[in-house]
């Protein structure tokens, strides 16, 4: 079963590539954890993974926002908010991994973490940019 | 306790349940609320400071958590381990997070702690002897229960 569903398309093709494609690498990252196997062996996916989210969630956030800054939409400012917090946790995360590369719970907290996050983010945060949109009479290109 | 206070919660957990997992929320009418919180459960302690003082905690059935995981995931969990308690804590901090957003418009202007998982044998002291309502809920998957305790922060 695929993590990404049609229902999580905002209507911007640039966002809705860039969050199928980070569904997509959250899927590939949780089903390599969580597979049985050595942890060593399993290191350079994950190292892989926490390099990908930390530039992830700065080119994308500033697409996402920069978007909403021409659109004027009226929750810019919370939804910055909730990018930077994210952004924060993402940078802890990959910290306490480079310290200890062992913390297998750690990792398995940041994914659990990270699959949660990003279904809300964009099931329902992302969705509200979309409805702003269209109810401004035109269309979320 | 204020229904002012309460609405945002339930109201936010049926919204978080759809949107997330496609899954409908309602009361339990049948369920008499559990006085104690069971250990059997899996508990989710958030509390609450700034205008109103206190906390919410969000006890699941065991299997629930596993099932809502699998659902996000597409993937099978057969126990509640770090992957899944992480999961389930975030949920639990975007409810919250929706509810005082929703308490926000009407005045109230609070803050939540990091989610952390709760036993009765855990529970801070100063969580004892509260005043605390307590909401059944139900779900395909399972229920669950909200337990509520807020007051207005008294002006020191």
């Amino acid at each position: 079963m695929r993590m990404w569903k049609e229902r999580y398309k905002i209507g911007v093709p640039l966002i809705d590539a860039q969050h199928e494609e980070l569904f997509n690498r959250v899927s590939d990252f949780v089903k390599s954890l969580r597979a049985e196997g050595n942890w060593e062996d399993k290191l350079p996916m994950i190292r892989n993974t926490m390099e990908f989210m930390q530039e992830y969630v700065i080119v994308h956030f500033e697409e996402e926002e920069a978007y909403q800054r021409k659109i004027h939409y009226p929750y810019y400012e919370d939804h910055r908010r909730i990018h930077n917090d994210f952004r924060e946790e993402v940078y802890s995360f990959v910290q306490e991994f480079k310290k200890d590369e062992s913390n297998e719970k750690l990792i398995q907290a940041f994914a659990g973490k990270l699959l949660a996050w990003l279904i809300n983010h964009v099931a329902a945060m992302d969705q509200k940019i979309a409805e702003y949109a269209l109810s401004k009479g035109g269309t979320v290109e | 306790m204020k229904a002012e206070y309460v609405n945002p919660f339930y109201q936010a957990t049926i919204n978080v349940f759809k949107m997330m997992l496609d899954l409908e929320v309602t009361k339990n009418l049948n369920s008499i609320p559990d006085s104690k919180l069971s250990d059997e459960k899996i508990n989710i302690l958030i509390q609450v400071t700034g205008d109103l003082t206190g906390f919410i905690i969000y006890s699941f059935d065991s299997k629930m958590p596993l099932e809502m995981v699998k659902i996000m995931s597409g993937m099978q969990f057969d126990e509640f381990d770090s992957f899944v308690e992480s999961a389930i804590m975030e949920i639990a901090n975007i409810i919250s997070g929706n509810a005082l957003s929703n308490l926000s418009k009407q005045r109230w202007q609070c803050d939540i702690t990091p989610p952390q998982v709760y036993t009765e044998n855990s529970k801070p002291l100063e969580l004892k002897n509260k005043r605390v309502l307590r909401i059944p809920l139900q779900t395909k998957l399972g229920n669950l229960q909200l337990c509520i305790s807020l007051e207005e922060t008294k002006a020191s």
